[in-house]
């Protein structure tokens, strides 16, 4: 059973179609990298499996749940809304702009969803928070506000927000590019932890070489389509031209 | 009269003052937050009849609106009317007015929020009432606060058009006692009763200006 | 839905079969025929009257003030069973079923002694201040009346209340008044400074006071009547006319010679 499974995905904007024929798999503990030029399509299919966009075609899986399925004619059909936040359990997200609450305390940005959502108890919400703030190196930040902290330090705490549900698997949306250059590498850190401990995870990047040292599987993505893939060793081997192309830009 | 009678006279014309200050802003804001989902609604429908609305409420005088609330009954139903009619009337034709005002301060606050909070509050899985309510609106009322400031020290100026009602609030009396003691000496104190209490209200907004300042 | 609330809140007293009150409306900016006396009391010569037909009649009084420029609303609409504050007939006699006239009014100029005018005519060229919707302005609007003077001054400005119309004749900003005699009379002697007035010996017309009725409302006005008869005859409308230095105007006498 794979932990997220896509098939076929279509995207369109209008007449500009952003996203054509993407399937991909992904096993529990699996590390995927997206990766490809501004504009290739990565965000938005990132954002197409966390159902902030609507799929055109194609169908979508978590742990075997079909979210959306598809007709004959390849169209998704979206199932009831009921089973589709059922099966959102088993996903968070972490944006690129952390969209952290800025009217909530840094522990309350982590307890309030369990509480009101998991309606779990405060005692054990706080609990939950504590060890992942401490885990985030916060543990001293837990009463100061989102503005009063560095990009780095609201990127760990959304972090964190997005691991105290639990969810079976976690997507990155370039969670460094909003980041001073001197302030990616503690996220980068935190990511490779969460790594090692087989938490399965979906990391759209601009970071090469990240890319390469986290990643199982990486898809390089290009004008809306899947343009190459592979493990890290095989795609930088690669001899797809528009990959070495890439590559070249980063040399 | 003697200046203490009109000081006590003007005093309880000021506590109808307040009274239709207070009901206006307990009815009006609520009623223009509902005013405002219908202007943003996705049905077309919907959202035009309440633009149309709010055109009317801000395009015409909020003393001919007070006019139409209290004698409409009668014209329009040829109900009698008369009594406690009066006061729920201005009440009523404050609260359609001031709620339109209200509404384009909340949409205006409603759609500066960054997307980015909604799609956070959906991944984290709070409902759309949820979303609003704790994350959209405490955000919305600290942005909206100095609009609404300035429109809340308007209605404190804006009671005295209940006088077209003919409602005994303090300055219908100020004018009064200034028409049988053939003096001005009544709108200075009324000038005085207005600025003192807008001095209060200035204090009470700043003071939950700073309460919400504890972020950014 | 709001039909009932509305009409079980405001229950209809026009129709009722016995009537318990009478919802006097009246421009509480007008002494000395109704005005805010030393204690905050509503008074007048005419909210008196008014007192004591009710206390004939075993009525409540309800002293309703109105905005003046409202009172057809207000009487059209039942708020007020009555216009009583001297409302004069003269001109509108069609729009309303009126009472016996009771006071003998004259619409008057008043202007400044200082100002050098003593007659009608000198007024042209000025800028003379009238009360919006007040019996001085439809003399002066009237072409049967004073149009013609009207016509001659540079401008006719309305005001809503006469204290800051005394005011501006006082700052120089208006030349002259046009009002009643009787209010007039109480500005000059109540206002600070009141003898640098003076009401010009020509009046523009002269006109009677009555109570306005709704039209039709014949049964009420006759009660009225009646009951100021009454008061008439035992003398007390003669004492409340002196109270308020009303006597020289008041036309209603208990023998009947005048």
């Amino acid at each position: 059973m794979y932990y997220l499974e896509i098939n076929h995905l279509r995207k369109s904007f209008g007449d500009l179609h952003v996203l054509n024929d993407i399937s991909l798999t992904l096993e529990q503990g699996k590390v995927l990298a997206i990766i490809g030029p501004s504009g290739s399509g990565k965000s938005t299919l990132l954002r197409c499996a966390t159902y902030l966009e609507q799929m055109d075609g194609g169908d979508l899986a978590y742990l075997g749940k079909k979210a959306v399925t598809m007709d004959e004619k390849g169209n998704s059909i979206y199932a009831k809304p009921a089973q589709l936040k059922e099966i959102q359990k088993n996903f968070g997200l972490v944006f690129q702009n952390f969209n952290l609450f800025p009217h909530f305390s840094v522990i309350k940005n982590v307890t309030n969803p369990l509480i009101k959502v998991q309606k779990k108890s405060k005692e054990e919400a706080y609990a939950i928070a504590r060890g992942l703030l401490k885990k985030m190196g916060l543990e001293d930040k837990e009463d100061y506000y989102p503005y009063q902290l560095s990009g780095g330090q609201q990127q760990r705490v959304s972090i964190a927000r997005a691991l105290a549900l639990n969810p079976k698997v976690l997507f990155f949306d370039e969670p460094t590019s909003a980041l001073d250059p001197e302030l990616t590498g503690e996220i980068l850190k935190v990511i490779r932890e969460l790594a090692a401990e087989h938490m399965t995870m979906v990391i759209v990047t601009h970071e090469m070489s990240f890319a390469k040292n986290v990643a199982d599987h990486i898809i390089f993505m290009d004008q809306g389509v899947v343009a190459d893939q592979g493990t890290p060793e095989e795609l930088f081997a690669s001899e797809n031209p528009r990959m070495r192309e890439f590559l070249g830009k980063f040399a | 009269m003697k200046l203490e009678m009109m000081i006590s006279q003007m005093t309880a014309g000021m506590v109808k003052t307040i009274g239709i200050f207070a009901w206006t802003l307990i009815f009006s804001l609520p009623f223009g937050l509902l005013i405002a989902f219908g202007r943003m609604s996705k049905n077309k429908i919907l959202s035009t009849i309440v633009k149309v609305y709010i055109s009317i409420m801000r395009g015409t005088p909020l003393m001919l609106q007070l006019m139409v609330v209290f004698y409409g009954p009668y014209y329009l139903l040829g109900l009698n009317i008369g009594g406690s009619w009066r006061f729920i009337a201005i009440i009523i034709g404050f609260t359609l007015n001031y709620g339109a005002y209200f509404a384009e301060i909340f949409r205006s606050g409603i759609e500066s929020m960054p997307v980015g909070q909604y799609e956070a509050s959906k991944l984290l899985g709070y409902s759309s009432r949820q979303t609003f309510f704790l994350v959209i609106l405490p955000q919305v009322i600290k942005r909206i606060l100095p609009a609404v400031t300035n429109e809340i020290i308007t209605l404190v100026k804006d009671t005295s058009l209940a006088f077209a009602l003919a409602y005994m609030e303090m300055f219908t009396i100020a004018k009064q006692i200034a028409a049988a003691n053939t003096t001005f000496l009544p709108f200075i104190i009324a000038a005085a009763f207005y600025y003192i209490f807008n001095l209060l209200v200035a204090m009470v907004m700043e003071m939950i200006e700073k309460k919400l300042s504890y972020y950014h | 839905m709001c039909v009932t609330v509305v009409g079980a809140m405001f229950p209809m007293g026009t129709f009722a079969e016995e009537r318990t009150s009478l919802k006097v409306g009246f421009d509480a900016e007008y002494p000395p025929y109704g005005y805010m006396d030393e204690n905050g009391e509503y008074t007048g010569f005419d909210l008196e009257l008014a007192k004591a037909v009710c206390e004939l009649r075993g009525w409540e009084l309800v002293k309703v003030p109105i905005n003046w420029d409202s009172k057809d609303m207000e009487l059209a609409s039942g708020s007020i069973d009555c216009i009583w504050n001297g409302f004069t007939i003269n001109g509108r006699e069609d729009d309303y079923t009126w009472s016996v006239p009771y006071v003998d009014n004259s619409q008057v100029i008043v202007v400044s002694k200082k100002s050098g005018i003593e007659k009608l005519e000198d007024l042209a060229g000025k800028i003379v201040g009238v009360q919006a919707a007040s019996a001085a302005l439809q003399v002066l609007q009237d072409e049967e009346q004073q149009k013609d003077l009207a016509d001659t001054f540079a401008t006719l400005q309305e005001f809503s209340d006469y204290n800051s119309a005394f005011v501006e004749l006082q700052a120089g900003s208006l030349d002259a008044i046009a009002m009643d005699i009787g209010v007039a009379n109480y500005q000059i002697k109540t206002r600070d400074k009141g003898d640098q007035f003076v009401i010009l010996e020509e009046s523009l017309n002269s006109e009677q006071y009555g109570i306005g009725f709704k039209l039709g409302n014949t049964e009420l006005c006759d009660q009225v009547n009646e009951s100021l008869e009454e008061l008439v005859e035992d003398g007390t409308f003669a004492e409340l006319a002196e109270k308020y230095e009303l006597t020289d105007m008041v036309c209603l006498t208990s023998d009947e010679a005048e």
